[in-house]
């Protein structure tokens, strides 16, 4: 159930949302190929990571998600998202996405909701950060 | 036929274009995706606002992301940035396909970067995602 605007507050915290990172994870998001650094272990050490690593992408999936939960269908449609990432992801990692509510800005039809996002590692480390928007009625 | 090329810096041109080729969104993609980063919201399998089961938004993303791979032979890459605009939900049963265009590349602290700008379409032509990403070359 999609949250209304008025129920929302600029510095409000998400809920957060927890993901574990398996190799038959990445595997199912990215397709098993050799010579690449999700999927080929001994390639990924070869290129100087220490295991394979988990695609970009799906932390902007799990970003995704959390505003779908916040947005319901006003995130599916009329949403954005723009993130960094700035830490690789590996395989066997931990991450806590979160979001704060960074502005609230009335727009035709509804409030436009602009979220500060981010993703952590198990040690604490930001792995990508960004900003997401949706509509609340 | 498609001739591939190594992918390096020297070979990108700004400004050069690339279509995926078209993906039919079944069932069974979907649920894979769901499967791949742990959300099973109830719109990927059932009824939902817009009327019958979609996608995940970031669905579709990698098709986008691959887009140089119809060209060329990509040795590595890092993903950098990504940027979203997602217009109308994917919905099961959509045949969908990427199309992108190189609007950028440039080096820093020593390191070399593409920047792609793209648009996810359904088969009538009507824009689902649009949005840019920049991508990391690592050298062979």
């Amino acid at each position: 159930m999609a949250v209304a605007a008025a129920a929302l507050a600029v510095g409000q915290t998400l809920p957060p949302l927890e993901k574990s990172l398996t190799q038959r994870h990445i595997d199912a998001y990215s397709g098993v190929r050799v010579r690449s650094i999700h999927t080929d272990e001994a390639w990924a050490r070869r290129k100087g990571f220490r295991t394979t690593l988990a695609q970009g992408m799906m932390s902007t999936a799990y970003v995704s998600e959390m505003m779908t939960r916040l947005l319901g269908a006003g995130f599916v449609r009329g949403g954005t998202m723009s993130v960094a990432f700035v830490k690789p992801v590996y395989a066997g990692d931990r991450l806590t996405v979160r979001g704060v509510v960074k502005e609230l800005r009335p727009e035709p039809g509804g409030t436009r909701v602009v979220v500060d996002v981010w993703c952590e590692n198990q040690d604490g480390i930001t792995t990508a950060i960004g900003t997401a928007s949706g509509t609340a009625s | 036929m498609t001739d591939f090329a190594p992918l390096t810096y020297d070979a990108l041109r700004i400004g050069e274009e690339f279509v995926s080729d078209t993906m039919l969104v079944t069932p069974e993609d979907v649920d894979t995706y769901a499967f791949a980063v742990d959300d099973e919201h109830p719109w990927f399998s059932g009824p939902s606002p817009f009327g019958g089961p979609i996608a995940h938004p970031t669905f579709a993303a990698n098709q986008a992301l691959r887009l140089r791979h119809s060209r060329y032979v990509v040795h590595a890459g890092l993903h950098a940035k990504m940027q979203f605009e997602f217009l109308a939900p994917i919905r099961v049963g959509m045949r969908v396909r990427s199309r992108g265009r190189v609007i950028d590349k440039y080096e820093r602290r020593r390191k070399q970067y593409m920047v792609t700008e793209f648009v996810t379409e359904d088969e009538t032509g009507t824009p689902l995602v649009r949005g840019q990403f920049t991508q990391m070359l690592i050298p062979a």
